[in-house]
């Protein structure tokens, strides 16, 4: 009686309700991944020529080639570079904006403001910011030769890319660890103070332990969103280069398919990206997720 | 409760000053130099104090460039992101909550999946959706030889086409294929007190009067969030639009704002102009946060909860 008393019973209406963002989920969700596992086993034309069944040999062409092993290693390394430091900045910022402090009214504010803007916008403005001849480091470069050059130098090009990223997560982790930390209730750290504990011991004891879960949903959304979203920063900043030392699995995938028309090779990685995703999430959700005891 | 927590507190401040100075630093030196000619760029690279071409380089940016149409572009694509997700998600959470279906855990978790793979990984595939929609329903028509009784039935086989890149409808739909606002409003549904609904039932209010007269009004905020969120969202894409529309009148700002950057070396580029066109870009979105922030930053939490 109780669950059944506070519900419609309709035989037809539920499904109108559902059925326009179901649809679009569908055509646009569901047939887009089925289609990238597809046709990684087929050989495709470009511009609808035809397809041709052929196994596991994209898997095969895509796994021998040196390229992707190069795209995936960096993917890999950005993912933990990058995402690390956007939740541990924003981790940083939380727990000193959290503190009853003069700063941290304009804090609050100012730091969501990147969320208004795109990851492009803000790539071509650190591609001015860290422009070797023109940006912050021509000074340093006119006295030191050769010391910031992201256009010949992978690795520079590689922390702009890592500065940029880290300053677009910024809002979203900053205001879902801020949102935990001002949850944790203050008889928490009276206890805390009582037993001796100071607010630097505290922030140990007290405040990292009990922000746990959005620490960790924020890892788990931050490892999807840097493999992501790096796309914008790359195009605009780097533009894979130099050397492909920048090129990404996303951003490979984007020029295989789009430049380079291997509708097949770019099917095949995107299917093998996807399931690097779901395994990264499923990983963290059982292993990370089940020692956070998510009671308050 | 008095404590001395000075040596923390003085550590926050300066935490804080360069948090505030890492986020503003870059939007400053934007502005700064966007306001500034493009022979002072040539001459001392950034400009660390602000000039008086702004309204020069914004002009050029108006009068030489695409952006003022791709702005009308962004807006309209934003603005119907945010609508299209505001509606179809608060009638699909709705049905999910307040019906008794059997499948209704099956169809919220089909939703809730599409936040595991962002559309920059299937992008591929879905521009082959959207350069034919009907795709899928060819397929399952060759596929399960309908196709073959139909052409028994009526002499020719059927074979649909439509495609919607370059349109605006195109641009929007895969960005509204996305589960974070059902997600949202079906939470805050569960957060309402049963007795509502019993106290509408007993009132005799059916299911469109319970939707319109009750549930509508008391999620207001939860609208302004999810609205403020996807408007953001829409406003700030990149690799779809750039993919989705390949004339310049139906790009986004955003992407037109990227490809202001010439390609090639040699010259250095008109840095303030492309300066002013970043501000020009980055005004609605940042207006919008500078007045709803307040339900920004309730959206942001909602939507993960």
């Amino acid at each position: 009686m109780s669950s059944e008393s506070s519900m419609f019973s309709h035989r037809w209406l539920p499904v109108l309700l559902l059925a326009p963002l179901m649809l679009l989920i569908v055509l646009f969700f569901y047939v887009p991944v089925f289609q990238a596992f597809y046709w990684s086993f087929f050989l495709e034309q470009p511009f609808g020529g035809g397809s041709e069944f052929v196994g596991l040999q994209n898997f095969q062409r895509v796994l021998s080639d040196p390229e992707f092993w190069g795209a995936t290693g960096r993917t890999v390394i950005f993912m933990l570079t990058a995402s690390s430091l956007a939740v541990v900045v924003p981790l940083m910022l939380a727990i000193a904006a959290d503190r009853k402090i003069g700063m941290s009214y304009p804090a609050r504010n100012i730091l969501v403001w990147p969320k208004g803007i795109a990851g492009a916008s803000i790539g071509v403005v650190f591609a001015f910011i860290f422009n070797p001849f023109v940006g912050l480091m021509a000074p340093l470069n006119s006295l030191f030769p050769g010391l910031w050059n992201p256009g010949i130098d992978g690795t520079d090009a590689f922390i702009t890319l890592v500065a940029a990223h880290v300053w677009s997560g910024i809002p979203f982790n900053f205001v879902i660890l801020l949102a935990g930390l001002r949850s944790i209730p203050p008889t928490m750290y009276q206890a805390a103070a009582m037993d001796g504990a100071g607010p630097w011991r505290r922030i140990f004891d007290v405040q990292l332990p009990l922000i746990m879960p959005q620490l960790f949903l924020t890892f788990v959304l931050e490892f999807t969103e840097s493999i992501t979203s790096v796309f914008a920063l790359i195009d605009t900043i780097t533009g894979g280069g130099p050397g492909g030392s920048t090129t990404l699995l996303v951003y490979k995938i984007y020029v295989d398919g789009f430049r380079g028309f291997d509708l097949s090779g770019a099917s095949t990685q995107t299917a093998i990206l996807m399931v690097f995703v779901l395994i990264l999430a499923a990983c963290q959700f059982f292993f990370l997720g089940r020692r956070i005891n998510y009671e308050r | 409760m008095v404590e001395n927590a000075r040596s923390i507190n003085i550590a926050a401040s300066i935490l804080l000053a360069i948090g505030i100075l890492y986020i503003v630093g870059p939007l400053y030196l934007t502005l700064s130099t966007a306001s500034q000619s493009y022979e002072y760029m040539l001459r001392n690279g950034l400009a660390w104090v602000p000039g008086t071409e702004l309204f020069a380089n914004m002009g050029k940016v108006i009068h030489d460039t695409r952006i003022p149409v791709q702005m009308l572009n962004s807006m309209i694509v934003a603005f119907s992101n945010a609508l299209a997700t505001c509606a179809l998600s608060f009638l699909s959470a709705y049905a999910i909550v307040y019906f008794r279906i059997r499948w209704a855990g099956v169809a919220f978790a089909l939703i809730l999946a599409t936040i595991m793979l962002p559309l920059d990984i299937r992008v591929i595939t879905t521009y082959q959706v959207a350069s034919n929609i009907f795709s899928p329903l060819n397929a399952v028509l060759d596929f399960t030889d309908l196709n073959s009784l139909i052409e028994m039935v009526f002499g020719s086989t059927v074979h649909l086409e439509l495609s919607v890149l370059d349109t605006r409808f195109g641009l929007v739909a895969p960005l509204v294929a996305h589960g974070t606002g059902t997600f949202l409003f079906r939470q805050f549904f569960l957060t309402l007190p049963k007795d509502l609904f019993k106290a509408a039932r007993m009132d005799g209010a059916g299911p469109i009067r319970f939707l319109i007269d009750i549930l509508l009004p008391l999620a207001r905020t939860s609208f302004a969030s999810l609205f403020v969120l996807t408007f953001l969202s829409g406003w700030t894409q990149y690799l779809w639009p750039l993919v989705g529309a390949s004339t310049p009148d139906m790009q986004t700002a955003v992407v037109g704002l990227a490809r202001l950057v010439p390609d090639a070396d040699g010259q250095v580029p008109d840095f303030p102009m492309i300066m002013a066109g970043a501000v020009l870009v980055s005004l609605v979105p940042l207006t919008m946060i500078a007045l709803l922030q307040r339900f920004l930053v309730q959206g942001l939490v909602l939507s993960e909860k």
